[in-house]
């Protein structure tokens, strides 16, 4: 059995992520398998407590998680719940969910993982990690152990009782939260069902009811079902990340649901804001948000260099190109 | 294995600034860069700002009727005048978008891959559609556009463009390693097509001493569905007072798009997320080549 992970090499382990050093691959797969452990015990459903700062999308946008952290505090001073979406897209996809995993196997009750609709196989094989785990370890192996613990992310969480988070939405097959509490949720994310909609769903103002998008799948739901959903479930507010936002968070339907947006000038190119929710123990809610992490521009000239780049969808500015 | 530690520390100019100005406007200030050519005849500007805030997108969302991309650089244009003339074309966000099939009637609604698994297995749960009603308005949500710019002649609207069969672009002359005295890529919209693929609309421009070369490009991907490229070249050789404007639209399923990866490939999928690649291999389903002679 590779690596046991004891809690001192834990510390050690995220001493060298905070320097965005990459683990060594055995190291990798001991974590993914010692993580899961831990996540199988966790509940479809989780209910914590506040205080608790809620994060959004990161994707791969490492130095801005760092950010989140001098900004929020670090764990395990500052409770952490994170939405989903780590990987892909931004250029450390590995970094940033390699820290996440040591920090949640250090201080499994101080931070909470939500499964994002990108922490699957098929997406991360279109978007940037699969690539990414193979040009930095020079295989598809770290990408089969990432992958492999994703299935074992919790689907929701429940602050105070009072408080639903989720990554995409609510679904027309879940009525009470209960509902979610009985699906398997141990596998690939499906395209289809109450599992898929939970992590894929956007709120639409325009509808009060649950809509088909015009993509021939998926739903957007509206302020009555969000009123239906609270009735029922004995909730005050719905909490998910999922959508950009331009300031960084969005209030939807009278204050009952937020989008928060945790990825700052998103693919180092959208000129966004980007927030952390945090949830005070009245319930209180303050979005704290923030612009790109000054590491960035120090890294900006990697993303001339790096060949790589241009195919994982990152702006190309090259500063002239003979194109034709 | 050894630990690995990634390229790091290189140095380098930034090539975006982001001022941490905390709460206030989004950070990467606007650029606007202009080139001129020495007898002042030509002129070429590009506009970048970041992305479209709140109240702008609500207003654009109105005035469009359609949902507007997720990344939508509202403010950034690309244009090139004849000052003498007062010709001017103008590659703007809004103006590409408000050609997308609004009701999705003109062009036929894509369906993502698993659109019919997916219907499959709502019908075999009827209890769940007494909340589900209708159809988000459908559009065409891959942003197709066959925009090729807006041509103006002294601020008016105007279509100088003949259709010329026999005209090509001299891509001897565009492949000299010639000076390049002005370059810069514009983005005009971008959309994750809610992760089942991309949009992206962008516009590439350099100028040599004695030439320019734009290229509009709108890359389309839906993921295991299709492929489109929509290409717009504009070339002028200054001496001869002449524009060419090439447009080229591409389409082919996904597969076999995907056929054309090199065996051996380790990762398809950076060959599918490469337009230039893409765009090498794949059918061309429609070229028309037009022309203004400024000097007839």
């Amino acid at each position: 059995m590779p690596g046991l992970v004891s809690s001192l090499d834990l510390d050690e382990c995220i001493e060298r992520l905070y320097k965005r050093e990459l683990l060594p691959e055995v190291t990798i797969e001991a974590l993914c398998s010692k993580i899961k452990e831990l996540l199988i015990k966790e509940s479809n459903v989780v209910h914590i407590s506040a205080p608790v700062t809620v994060v959004g999308d990161i994707h791969g946008q490492f130095y801005d998680l760092l950010e989140i952290f001098r900004i929020g505090g670090y764990c395990p001073d500052t409770n952490y719940l994170f939405l989903g979406d780590y990987v892909d897209r931004g250029l450390f996809s590995v970094e940033t969910i390699t820290l996440l995993v040591c920090l949640k196997l250090r201080y499994p009750t101080r931070i909470y993982l939500i499964r994002g609709n990108h922490e699957c196989r098929g997406i991360t094989q279109s978007y940037g990690f699969y690539t990414e785990c193979v040009r930095k370890y020079g295989s598809a192996n770290v990408w089969s152990y990432f992958t492999d613990m994703f299935d074992f992310l919790t689907l929701s969480v429940v602050i105070d009782n009072s408080i639903f988070c989720v990554h995409g939405g609510l679904s027309p097959t879940i009525h009470s939260i209960d509902q979610i509490k009985i699906i398997d949720r141990f596998r690939e994310i499906p395209h289809e069902g109450p599992m898929a909609d939970l992590v894929w769903s956007d709120p639409e103002e325009s509808k009060p009811d649950f809509s088909l998008s015009p993509r021939g799948a998926g739903y957007t739901f509206g302020l009555s079902i969000v009123k239906k959903f609270m009735d029922r479930n004995d909730i005050n507010h719905i909490l998910r990340a999922h959508q950009l936002c331009q300031e960084g968070y969005e209030v939807l339907f009278d204050d009952r649901l937020s989008t928060v947006w945790s990825a700052p000038n998103y693919c180092y190119r959208c000129g966004n804001l980007a927030s952390v929710l945090e949830v005070g123990i009245n319930g209180e809610r303050f979005f704290n948000v923030f612009d790109a992490a000054p590491e960035n521009e120090e890294h900006s000239q990697m993303l001339v260099e790096d060949p790589n780049v241009a195919t994982l969808g990152l702006p190309q500015p090259q500063p002239v190109e003979y194109f034709l | 294995m050894d630990h690995i530690t990634d390229k790091e520390n290189r140095q380098g100019v930034p090539v975006f600034q982001t001022p941490r100005n905390g709460f206030a406007v989004p950070s990467p200030s606007q650029t606007t860069r202009v080139w001129t050519s020495p007898d002042n005849e030509w002129k070429v500007t590009t506009v970048k700002k970041p992305i479209l805030n709140s109240s702008e997108i609500d207003a654009a969302t109105e005035k469009l009727g359609i949902p507007i991309p997720e990344m939508i650089f509202g403010n950034n244009q690309v244009k090139i005048e004849n000052v003498p003339s007062g010709l001017c074309i103008c590659f703007s966000a809004l103006d590409a978008l408000d050609l997308v099939d609004k009701t999705g009637s003109r062009d036929g609604l894509v369906k993502v891959a698993y659109a019919k698994e997916w219907m499959d297995s709502r019908e075999k749960s009827p209890h769940i559609n007494d909340d589900v009603k209708g159809i988000v308005k459908p559009f065409d949500w891959t942003y197709t556009s066959a925009y090729k710019g807006d041509t103006t002649v002294k601020g008016v609207l105007a279509d100088p463009w003949v259709e010329d069969k026999d005209v090509i672009l001299p891509m001897e002359l565009l492949s000299r390693p010639d000076p390049i005295l002005f370059f810069d890529d514009v983005c005009l919209y971008e959309d994750e097509l809610g992760d089942n693929g991309i949009a992206n609309f962008s516009v590439k421009i350099r100028v040599m001493p004695e030439r320019l070369l734009l290229l509009s490009r709108l890359f389309i991907r839906v993921d295991d569905v299709l492929f489109r490229v929509r290409d717009t070249r504009i070339f002028v050789e200054f001496s001869q007072g002449v524009l060419v404007r090439e447009y080229k639209a591409h389409e082919e399923t996904y597969d076999k798009v995907k056929k054309r990866v090199p065996i051996g490939s380790q990762d398809y999928s950076q060959n599918l997320r490469d337009s230039n690649w893409v765009v090498k291999n794949i059918a061309c389903s429609k070229t028309v080549h037009e022309i203004i002679e400024l000097r007839k």
